[in-house]
């Protein structure tokens, strides 16, 4: 087996093997080091070759039993027909896949290709998923006018459609805080499920998602890495590796991530077809999402669904490393501030003012 | 015992040296601002692009300042350009109660600045009805109509043109393409509406009785 670590493993009370903690004390995905040269492993290994108890390998070994069975009885059998095979044989891919953080761009596409597949058998219809990754000089950032937001939660809506929230839980990504004038922030006044006409008098709103911190707390306390931050700054979940603990919710400091308590539903005529793999793909019940910028989107040069969708100009989305991007501009030219700062956690989120 | 201290003094000099001189890979930038600064100072650009997004917009290109940038092409959409299809006559004459024309503009009522400040000629132009024209009588295309905004909405022009005010229509790879002022604001009603919100959380309000 290989030295280098490929998944987490508690470590509680024993030195830690080759750490590598800094004076800031920022440790882990802070996001500076240089990607580790990942072996080569396939997917049986990384479900298989760790050091795991009798209890959990049994459990895997059930799961996987579950699924060969399927598999076997689909394959032999006379009856069953070729579209049944493949689907056992994918579930079987499926099952056995690593997680997409460690993939190769081959991997990637195998599974992406699997999902596209799989969709089509299930509901005969094509969708089409993106596993484009990260491009390198691009550092995504946001900013926020609560001078210009007049709370009519247009980016509410678009977002709910283009990433595939469940409807019946009626998940939203995004939450307009409805706060009163001269009050200052305060998040335990606000109210962010108003219904009347606004903007109402005395009120300003200020909208939160997903930061997108530099240093996020959420990845720290995965206990399986399955939500990590890309190299654009996107911090994204791979919802197939996910076991829906739910420790990165407790640890983001702003509300930013959602769980399906319930298995996800939208309706066929409205799931978003313009998929990505650590986007708006259909999720299962028991994983965690977010917002991701709209990987699908930004990725491919466009801006999120929420941007786009707002009446008032009051989000803006680009590169922070474009030192002609608007963003930029926002950034040095306007008095800005960002949630929580104080905890370190450097959100690339930025709020400011007219 | 003196050259010991002197020997352990150097040593932890030394020690502390290299320690705080140690390039740590995991965090070479302890703010995402630095880290900005650090990995923007050679950017060269990056192969994604809006272009495509932008191909069947009806865009016409400005420089203002040192930025340059893409906003909607306005005359041709409007409905009753050119002007002077109508007004052929001065105004004086268009308007004498004698002469019987069909009433036209009847539904344009301006709520923008106040009765002292703002007519409908301070913006459009008596004598030349294809034009506007500035506060000094200098035409103005409709097609850069912002440049009349930006007379006395001079902050908004300043933050418009960074990106802090107004809407982008490209994506955020450039090239870039933002609204107008005349894209988003009506130029006789500038300011937007009160309505009712887009969505309502009927889950939420439940889960919190």
């Amino acid at each position: 087996m290989n030295t280098e670590k490929k998944w987490f493993s508690l470590n509680l009370g024993r030195k830690k093997e080759s750490a590598s903690t800094c004076g800031c004390g920022k440790s882990g995905g802070c996001g500076s080091h240089e990607a580790a040269p990942t072996p080569e492993k396939d997917g049986f290994d990384q479900v298989f070759d760790v050091p795991m108890s009798r209890r959990s390998a049994f459990k895997k070994l059930t799961a996987s039993l579950m699924i060969g069975a399927g598999a076997v009885h689909s394959s032999c059998s006379v009856t069953a027909g070729d579209e049944t095979k493949e689907k056992a044989q994918i579930d079987w891919e499926e099952q056995f896949k690593g997680n997409y953080k460690l993939m190769n761009d081959e991997e990637k596409k195998a599974t992406v290709d699997r999902l596209v597949r799989s969709y089509e058998l299930r509901k005969g219809d094509k969708i089409n998923m993106s596993s484009k990754n990260a491009e390198p000089d691009v550092l995504f950032g946001y900013a926020f006018n609560i001078s210009k937001c007049q709370g009519y939660m247009n980016c509410v809506s678009a977002c709910v459609e283009e990433n595939n929230q469940d409807r019946n839980s009626e998940m939203q990504y995004i939450r307009i805080h409805e706060l009163k004038d001269g009050q200052g922030l305060k998040f335990d006044e606000a109210d962010d499920n108003y219904y009347h006409e606004v903007p109402a008098e005395g009120h300003f709103y200020l909208g939160t998602q997903c930061f997108h911190c530099d240093n996020p707390p959420c990845i720290e306390v995965c206990p399986v890495q399955a939500t990590w931050r890309e190299d654009d700054g996107l911090v994204v979940v791979d919802y197939d590796w996910c076991v829906g603990c739910r420790y990165c919710m407790a640890a983001c400091p702003y509300d930013g991530r959602r769980f399906n308590w319930s298995t996800p539903e939208v309706p066929e005529e409205e799931v978003n077809k313009n998929q990505h793999y650590l986007g708006n793909r259909l999720r299962k019940k028991g994983v965690m999402e977010k917002c991701t910028f709209c990987v699908q989107r930004s990725r491919a040069g466009k801006n999120p669904a929420c941007v786009d969708a707002c009446p008032t100009g009051a989000r803006v989305f680009g590169n922070l490393l474009d030192p002609n991007s608007t963003i930029r501009w926002v950034i040095e030219n306007k008095k800005v501030f960002r949630l929580k700062e104080d905890l370190g956690t450097e959100p690339k989120f930025w709020y400011y003012m007219d | 015992m003196r050259a010991f201290i002197k020997i352990m003094t150097v040593l932890l000099l030394c020690s502390v040296f290299f320690i705080s001189c140690k390039k740590h890979k995991e965090s070479d930038y302890h703010s995402v601002i630095e880290k900005i600064e650090a990995e923007g100072k050679h950017y060269k650009g990056t192969s994604i692009s809006s272009e495509e997004y932008i191909a069947e917009k009806d865009l016409i290109e400005v420089t203002e300042g040192d930025k340059t940038f893409l906003i909607p092409e306005r005359k041709k959409h409007l409905t009753m350009y050119e002007c002077t299809e109508c007004h052929a006559k001065p105004l004086a004459e268009m308007r004498d109660p004698e002469v019987l024309l069909p009433r036209s503009h009847w539904d344009i009522e301006i709520v923008h600045g106040d009765a002292k400040t703002m007519n409908c000629l301070t913006c459009h132009s008596g004598a030349n009805m294809n034009n506007l024209h500035s506060l000094t009588g200098e035409a103005i295309s409709f097609n850069k109509s912002y440049q009349v905004c930006a007379q006395c909405h001079t902050s908004q022009f300043k933050d418009w043109k960074g990106g802090a005010h107004g809407k982008n229509i490209s994506g955020w790879a450039p090239p870039r393409a933002i609204n107008s002022c005349v894209n988003c604001h009506n130029p006789h009603q500038p300011k937007f509406n009160k309505r009712w919100p887009e969505v309502f959380n009927v889950h939420k309000e439940l889960q919190r009785k």
